[in-house]
């Protein structure tokens, strides 16, 4: 009952907070970075809060150094805890666990049934889940990262990410700076943003996971129209929406994601490409950043690791949010004609 | 032509031996060394892997090799061989391992018989190399990660993409180079005509 109350308090507080009218209008982008970042900790809270009493479950762990079984807390537990109780090579290097050998988990959500588990890192024979994964994670940290390296003045309404395309050379965020109608980014300031990310990697803060209620995910993304267009066609499936957090920011994706920033290595931001929209969509035009990265302890020599900035400056070829055709059928179609 | 071949009367060893020997610095002198050896020789048999320090390993690797290649020449019924893995192997029933385990193993190899990779050195400790020696076809894990050849591999794809584009820029840049090359000559003798 105690905890029921405290609930319907925390629910009636955080509400308040949500739907005071105003709040669109008075945000900066640092507040409402701030204010997203108070909302996923409550929400995680309640949700680890109403796991309630707690149930054990059975997780055979199959690896070096020896098979064994491992008894958990159910809904608590997650595979970054399992690889805590191995050794701390486990627990740093681990980017993917495997749940019965087929299902493709994040070491920080919480596990839920009894299942077989495996860890993954960058080295294994079949990385290619894994790469997925870390590109995946190299977008969302460049999302972090441009919101946080822009000056105050200079509004950052984050777009959205394609999924990962290792072949294309290149991770991708679309960003919308509105107040930017033609920025032509100079080598020192592409310079800064690149060490901006490698700042975020080197914290070495874990990518935490969260299942959110649509309604709760539009409040989050009050400020950010792009976002909160996107979140109900991404409910629609099963009424939830994946959010991920790194340091303060909070982000949506599918993932999975790997496990910390600091398994990023060697990177580079290398461009910002203007993508304009067709007229008929509401979003005029948006920046596509563009940036390279290597897992950590991946050794790669200077002139390879050139020729990988070189390729990812070129405008990458992934489908543009804004214009629902690739901008090569119009041109074949004026050669042709 | 009735000449022994000297080869082989000494079986050469696939591993690269230094000019001169260790001495191993011992308080017994050279029989405390050999002593020593003797130890870390067994142990490499029993074990099939064991953390040493880099210069006893270095050293041991050598004799475990040629006891290793006597044994595969003369078989078990050579007297000297037999005293060799004796004198060498202080517990008895390596000798049987010898013979029956590691002389089947090792038969038609064509690599050495051991392997020796250079250890991490403990922290805070004195300033001693450590390596790890192991007999090739051991039941562990292995040691080393080679995968740098895995095609599948971040860098890999990412090179491999890399690659694939530069051709295709080149194959384009040729076709292009091609339709030049045949439409130019004839400009250049229409060029060349009138100066002729």
């Amino acid at each position: 009952m105690k905890m029921n109350m405290r609930c319907f308090f925390k629910t009636l507080l955080y509400n308040k907070n949500v739907q005071c009218p105003d709040s669109r209008r008075f945000l900066s982008s640092k507040e409402a970075i701030e204010r997203r970042h108070h909302l996923f900790m409550l929400e995680k809270k309640r949700q680890i809060e109403k796991v309630g009493r707690i149930e054990k479950i059975e997780v055979n762990y199959k690896g070096t150094p020896k098979e064994c079984t491992l008894v958990m807390n159910k809904n608590i537990s997650t595979p970054y805890d399992c690889a805590r109780h191995m050794s701390e090579w486990h627990a740093d290097n681990s980017a993917l666990a495997v749940l019965d050998g087929t299902v493709y988990w994040d070491m920080h959500k919480p596990l839920t049934e009894n299942c077989t588990l495996e860890f993954q890192n960058f080295t294994v024979a079949e990385p290619q889940q894994v790469n997925k994964a870390f590109w995946r994670s190299c977008s969302l940290v460049l999302g972090a990262c441009v919101t946080a390296a822009f000056k105050d003045s200079v509004p950052v309404k984050l777009h959205s990410f394609p999924g990962p395309d290792i072949r294309s050379g290149s991770f991708i965020y679309d960003v919308d700076l509105p107040t930017l109608s033609d920025w032509k980014p100079t080598p020192q300031e592409m310079h800064t943003l690149s060490a901006e990310y490698v700042i975020l990697t080197r914290k070495g803060l874990p990518i935490e996971r969260l299942d959110v209620s649509e309604q709760l995910a539009l409040e989050m993304f009050i400020d950010n129209e792009h976002k909160s267009s996107q979140i109900p066609s991404i409910a629609r499936a099963n009424g939830k929406v994946t959010l991920y957090k790194v340091d303060k920011h909070v982000d949506i994706s599918k993932g999975p994601m790997i496990s910390h920033t600091a398994q990023i290595g060697k990177l580079a931001i290398t461009s910002v490409h203007k993508l304009s929209g067709s007229p008929d969509s509401d979003v005029k035009q948006l920046y596509r950043f563009q940036g390279v990265a290597l897992p950590t302890g991946v050794i790669l020599n200077h002139f390879a690791f050139s020729i990988l900035i070189e390729r990812a400056k070129k405008l990458n070829s992934a489908r543009s949010p804004i214009s629902p055709f690739t901008d090569r059928e119009p041109q074949s179609i004026a050669a042709n004609a | 032509m009735n000449q022994a071949d000297v080869t082989k009367l000494v079986s050469k060893l696939r591993i690269k031996v230094p000019p001169k020997h260790r001495r191993l610095r011992n308080a017994e002198g050279p029989e405390g060394r050999i002593n020593k050896l003797r130890k870390t020789v067994t142990a490499i048999i029993k074990y099939e892997r064991i953390e040493v320090n880099y210069n006893r390993g270095d050293e041991a690797r050598q004799y475990t090799e040629r006891l290793i290649a006597e044994a595969i020449n003369h078989g078990d019924c050579h007297k000297p061989t037999m005293e060799m893995a004796n004198f060498w192997l202080l517990e008895k029933e390596l000798v049987h391992k010898l013979f029956k385990v590691l002389v089947p193993r090792f038969e038609n190899s064509n690599s050495a018989f051991t392997r020796f990779l250079k250890a991490p050195r403990p922290a805070h400790s004195r300033n001693m190399d450590k390596a790890v020696l192991e007999l090739r076809g051991n039941p562990f894990p292995s040691l080393q990660n080679r995968q740098a050849n895995n095609r599948l591999l971040l860098q890999n794809v990412l090179l491999d993409a890399a690659k694939y584009d530069y051709r295709q820029a080149k194959y384009a840049e040729m076709a292009e180079n091609i339709g030049k090359t045949e439409s130019e000559p004839k400009e250049k003798s229409s060029d060349q005509k009138p100066n002729l």
